[in-house]
């Protein structure tokens, strides 16, 4: 047994100095080498919110929009922007001037003109005039009294040197009483092209002349259409082309009324994503907490909470109703929250216009009576 | 590069230094198993050895048994000398019947059942000897990796006891407590896998050996026997 214990021994001691020496301190993992990547915590809100401003401007500590060209019109306005209403749409170019076609039609012009200048020269040939005459009667033009007229008159201006022919003469003007829907009118007024106005003394001019040689009667006639048709081309005037023009005129422009003159800061076109400051809140929760009534003997009304959200309009009013969104197991205590919201809203919540945003999002208030009293 | 924390708390990671290391309890464990794995190699070296010896001594026996010796001369070489295995057994025979005939006149009633007892007595003590602190070796086998569990919870109980106090979850605090306290039940294993495997090994050959003396013995008591037989027919003739 000496013998094996001796050995046995020996192998230990044998196997452990082994060991000691072989199996010492293993290598340690090198770890070290690997580079550390240096992390970043970055707040969604930093993406989700921006200031307006200027997308290639440098950053700047004071958040300013472009500077504005025109000078200050409204005191009190809340959006940057060169627009004399304080818009809370974002600003946009001026539109590109463009033709705008007038619902004149210069087609029908050149057509009369030549016509009256040959008229008078043509001496014998008035039957024929009368009969181009109903051609243009197509236009849809309802001034048919002035018409006629004129058409006969140049006639009359040289029938003097044909004196037999008068007679043929009022044939066609009887012809032309009932062509009263003749396009005559256009014709007389493209001479004096500005104004209609112009063209009815012109006409009267030619009249004069001619009522001289011809019967009372005909120049009558032409008088009392052409006092018709006066009143008429003025009316046309007024309605479709000026109020055409005035519309056009008014440039559909977005942006505020306030104006800015500091240097343009990095933003984007609106602000958005804007969130309650802690003192807007404070001013919020102070005029609800002025307008909450506990109810009356609710007990344990200390460790009660409720969550009330609501939405605002631009104008501050109540948007909705509020609505419980966390309900604190007390119905009672629920509803004066409720009222609260409703009962400052009727005096008049002050909240300020420049987070409109915020206010037309929704807003929840946390009704508690440990934190509000 | 900075160096590593694990480095910078200069823990000695070699063998001894997790062993210095250790708390007691753990250290104990460990000189507990190292002491077990001593002395189960004392006892396989012995084992091997005198089993070994043993075998050698049983073929030396037989030879010499079948060679055509007269049991005397046989019995008279062997008593003198501290005779094993199975010249053990044929002295404790032999004895018997000298007993039995040198007084004379006996009936040899009784004699094969004394001289069968005899050589019973003395297979036995030859057992005994041979599986002598085999059942150490099953002990350690089946109890070491126990005891080196024991070791390793212990450790991993305090080295997560330093963590909460040291706040820090960093594993360089946790690595050298957990690899101290694994070391317990590596030492145990290192303990119990030879002792298992020596175990069988050595409680097959002493059966083998335990079975051979056995077939002896058998074969002895039927001489004898025979022997006896023969001095009664002769008595009876006579």
């Amino acid at each position: 047994m000496k013998a094996g214990l001796t050995t046995s021994v020996v192998l230990h001691a044998a196997a452990l100095g082994f060991g000691l020496l072989t199996l010492s301190a293993p290598a340690p993992l090198d770890a070290g080498s690997q580079e550390s990547f240096p992390v970043d915590i970055v707040p969604m809100a930093e993406f989700a919110e921006s200031v307006q401003g200027d997308k290639e401007a440098p950053v700047s500590e004071t958040p300013a929009p472009v500077p504005t060209t025109r000078p200050e019109v409204m005191a009190e306005a809340q959006n940057v922007g060169d627009n004399d209403a304080d818009l809370s749409t974002p600003q946009s170019e001026k539109p590109a001037t463009r033709e705008v076609e007038q619902a004149a039609a210069p087609p029908p012009s050149p057509d009369p003109t030549p016509t009256p200048a040959e008229a008078p020269e043509p001496a014998p040939e008035p039957t024929p005039e009368p009969t181009p005459a109903p051609e243009p009667t197509p236009a849809p033009e309802p001034t048919p009294a002035p018409e006629p007229a004129p058409a006969p008159e140049p006639t009359p201006a040289p029938e003097p040197a044909v004196e037999p022919e008068p007679a043929p003469q009022p044939a066609p003007q009887a012809e032309a009483l009932p062509l009263p829907t003749s396009a005559p009118a256009p014709q007389m007024r493209p001479q004096p092209e500005p104004k209609p106005v112009e063209t009815a003394k012109v006409e009267e001019k030619p009249k004069e002349p001619a009522k001289k040689p011809e019967e009372a009667k005909k120049p009558e006639k032409p008088k009392e259409t052409a006092a018709a048709s006066k009143p008429k081309s003025e009316e046309k005037t007024f309605d479709a082309d000026e109020v055409a023009a005035l519309l056009n005129k008014a440039a559909s422009q977005g942006g505020g009324a306030k104006r800015s003159t500091e240097t343009a800061s990095l933003g984007g076109r609106k602000t958005t994503g804007a969130k309650l400051s802690q003192s807007e809140e404070g001013a919020l929760r102070d005029q609800l907490a002025s307008c909450w009534s506990l109810p009356a003997g609710a007990e344990g009304a200390e460790g009660l909470r409720t969550s009330v959200s609501f939405r605002l309009d631009p104008s501050g009013q109540l948007d909705g109703e509020p609505v419980v969104s966390s309900s604190s197991g007390n119905s009672a205590f629920d509803r004066s929250a409720v009222r609260a919201v409703q009962i400052c809203n009727r005096q008049g919540l002050k909240v300020p216009a420049s987070k409109s945003e915020v206010w037309a999002s929704g807003v929840v208030v946390n009704f508690d009576p440990s934190e509000m009293f | 590069m900075e160096t590593l924390p694990m480095a910078a708390t200069g823990h000695d990671m070699s063998i001894w230094g997790l062993f210095w290391q250790a708390g007691w309890v753990v250290k104990l464990v460990m000189i507990g198993l190292l002491a077990a794995s001593v002395w189960t190699w004392a006892i396989v070296v012995d084992k091997v050895v005198s089993y070994n010896r043993m075998r050698a001594a049983l073929n030396r026996f037989e030879q010499t048994f079948w060679s055509g010796q007269s049991l005397e001369e046989l019995y008279r070489n062997l008593s003198d000398k501290n005779a094993v295995g199975m010249g053990a057994i044929f002295v404790a025979a032999m004895r018997e019947w000298k007993k039995s005939f040198e007084k004379g006149a006996r009936t040899p009633l009784g004699l094969q059942n004394r001289i069968d007892k005899a050589m019973d007595l003395a297979l036995t003590r030859e057992m005994e000897r041979l599986e002598s602190r085999l059942s150490f070796l099953a002990t350690v086998g089946s109890a070491a990796p126990f005891i080196g569990l024991f070791g390793t919870v212990v450790g991993i109980m305090t080295s997560f006891q330093a963590i909460a106090g040291s706040s820090s979850t960093n594993l360089a605090v946790v690595a050298p407590g957990i690899a101290e306290a694994l070391l317990a039940t590596a030492i145990g294993l290192l303990a119990a896998i030879p002792a298992v495997i020596a175990y069988n090994k050595l409680s097959t050959d002493a059966s083998k050996l335990s079975s051979r003396m056995e077939g002896f013995s058998d074969e002895f008591s039927a001489i004898l026997s025979r022997q006896i037989d023969e001095k009664v027919v002769q008595r009876a003739a006579a």
